[in-house]
């Protein structure tokens, strides 16, 4: 693809990004007693985690991982950041405060940043713990597992970028038997969440987060404008390969295709409306 | 908040969403003169509209390197404050961190005890990896017992089997090449797209000002 052609795409991408935005936000925030979202069962833990945690006077362990600013996973440093800034918002009325930990000193002003945020109220906050990355992470991980030993977390909720590191931390924290909530944006950190912590979320959830652990809004109208970009995907690519399958058919062909489209279309409708 | 508190948020917030789209324009239009044919000087045109976006490209490098003096202050900090609270892994760190410092200084940046300790540690507890991902394969179906479990089971079991040098398992070595490139590449793929839609929404939330980190 020529330069400019791809140039004016993202130009054109970019556009439609930002007016879906405010489109989804302007109904979102007239109808937000309405308004419904796409309901994730892994959320359904946290706030029994945040109760046991102020209950039992013991911190939650939040971690970026590997994610840090003005890296490939700046925007995934953010996300974590608004998800972090609001569970510890939520945690409140605890004497212990949050742990965060990560191995990206970029992360460390944002995750200092978040504490504090959090924490305005009682203008007390704990430092970021920060441990250097090594070869493959595995020295980040070992050190967070004698953290959670020594601090004794209620939960640890591990939103960031993570590689097969993960399953030391995951399998330390199930011996010990605190909760964990886990997703990356590798796909080897991912995959072993989804096998190791007791909940996950899948990729780009993770970005949606902060809309549900908040009562904000704004925050949900973002998520409401990921659903659609990605329905937008679902479905684009296989009316592309169904329209580039089209162009090869014979006219018979292509009304025996028209039909199955139909009913396909048929079905799936009924299904949903069942639902 | 006071008035000072929230001028100081709307500054920031002003100063980031400039900064933001400043750059966004400048790599969405810079850098390439047939955008700007219209125009005599059109390669010094292109080249001026990329410059912000490079000049802040380097700023922002520039500033990720101090935040490595961050981070060392970060440790010390932490684990000073351990330290009081009789922590002994503390104790441990503070004195290895203190010796590295010292025998890089005292032998001209040498780094072989770097290499002879914690390479070695690090590959030990590399092997220990594998045994935690091991169990937590096995212990999969006592998280989620559902249909799911049993098929990542399966394809798991499939794949390690179809790796083995044995010419009896030919067929499933077959099956389990296929089983990577087509469904699980298929399945990556849609992941990392996910994700990039996702990184979009997210990273103009942050231009555009709504993004809580600099708004206090």
């Amino acid at each position: 693809m020529a330069n400019t052609t791809l140039q004016v795409y993202s130009i054109l991408f970019v556009t439609m990004t930002i007016m879906l935005v405010y489109t989804v936000r302007f109904f979102r925030v007239r109808q937000q007693r309405r308004s419904t979202q796409r309901p994730i069962a892994s959320f359904d833990r946290l706030p029994v985690w945040v109760g046991q945690a102020v209950e039992s006077n013991r911190p939650l362990h939040l971690s970026f991982g590997g994610a840090g600013i003005g890296e490939d996973s700046t925007v995934v440093s953010l996300a974590s950041a608004e998800f972090f800034y609001h569970l510890s918002l939520s945690a409140g009325l605890a004497d212990a405060m949050p742990i965060v930990s990560t191995s990206s000193t970029a992360a460390i002003p944002l995750g200092q940043d978040t504490l504090r945020r959090a924490r305005q109220s009682d203008h007390q906050t704990a430092p970021v713990h920060w441990y250097p990355q090594g070869q493959r992470s595995i020295a980040y991980a070992a050190a967070i597992t004698e953290l959670l030993a020594d601090e004794n977390p209620a939960a640890h909720v591990l939103a960031g970028s993570f590689g097969s590191e993960l399953a030391l931390i995951l399998d330390r924290a199930d011996c010990r038997q605190q909760g964990t909530f886990a997703v990356s944006d590798q796909l080897e950190g991912q995959a072993i969440a989804w096998a190791m912590a007791d909940e996950v979320l899948i990729g780009e959830e993770l970005f949606a987060a902060a809309g549900y652990v908040s009562a904000g809004a704004a925050a949900q109208a973002d998520a409401a404008a990921m659903d659609v970009w990605r329905g937008m995907l679902i479905a684009g690519l296989p009316l592309l390969l169904l329209f580039n399958f089209v162009l090869r058919l014979e006219s018979a062909g292509r009304v025996l295709l028209l039909l199955a489209v139909l009913a396909v279309a048929v079905i799936g409708l009924a299904a949903y409306l069942r639902r | 908040m006071s008035r000072g508190q929230r001028l100081g948020v709307v500054l920031a917030a002003v100063i980031a969403f400039a900064v933001g789209m400043t750059a966004l324009f400048s790599l969405l239009l810079g850098d390439n003169p047939e955008l700007y044919g219209f125009i005599a000087n059109a390669e010094t045109v292109a080249v001026l509209v990329a410059l912000p976006a490079s000049v802040l490209v380097r700023l922002v490098t520039i500033t990720i390197a101090f935040t490595v003096i961050i981070g060392m202050s970060n440790l010390l900090y932490v684990h000073l404050g351990r330290l009081a609270r009789r922590r002994f892994y503390s104790l441990v760190l503070i004195l290895s961190f203190a010796g590295t410092i010292y025998w890089y200084a005292a032998n001209r940046g040498d780094t072989s005890l770097l290499e002879a300790v914690q390479v070695p540690i690090e590959s030990s507890l590399a092997s220990l990896l594998f045994l935690s991902l091991v169990y937590g394969g096995a212990t999969v179906l006592r998280k989620r017992r559902d249909g799911w479990s049993l098929l990542f089971i399966a394809v798991v079991l499939a794949v390690l089997l179809g790796t083995l040098p044995l010419a009896n398992l030919a067929p499933l070595r077959q099956w389990s090449n296929w089983l990577m490139t087509v469904p699980v590449s298929a399945g990556a793929r849609g992941m990392l797209l996910g994700i990039a839609l996702a990184t979009v929404v997210t990273g103009l939330r942050v231009l555009l000002g709504q993004d809580r980190s600099y708004r206090g």
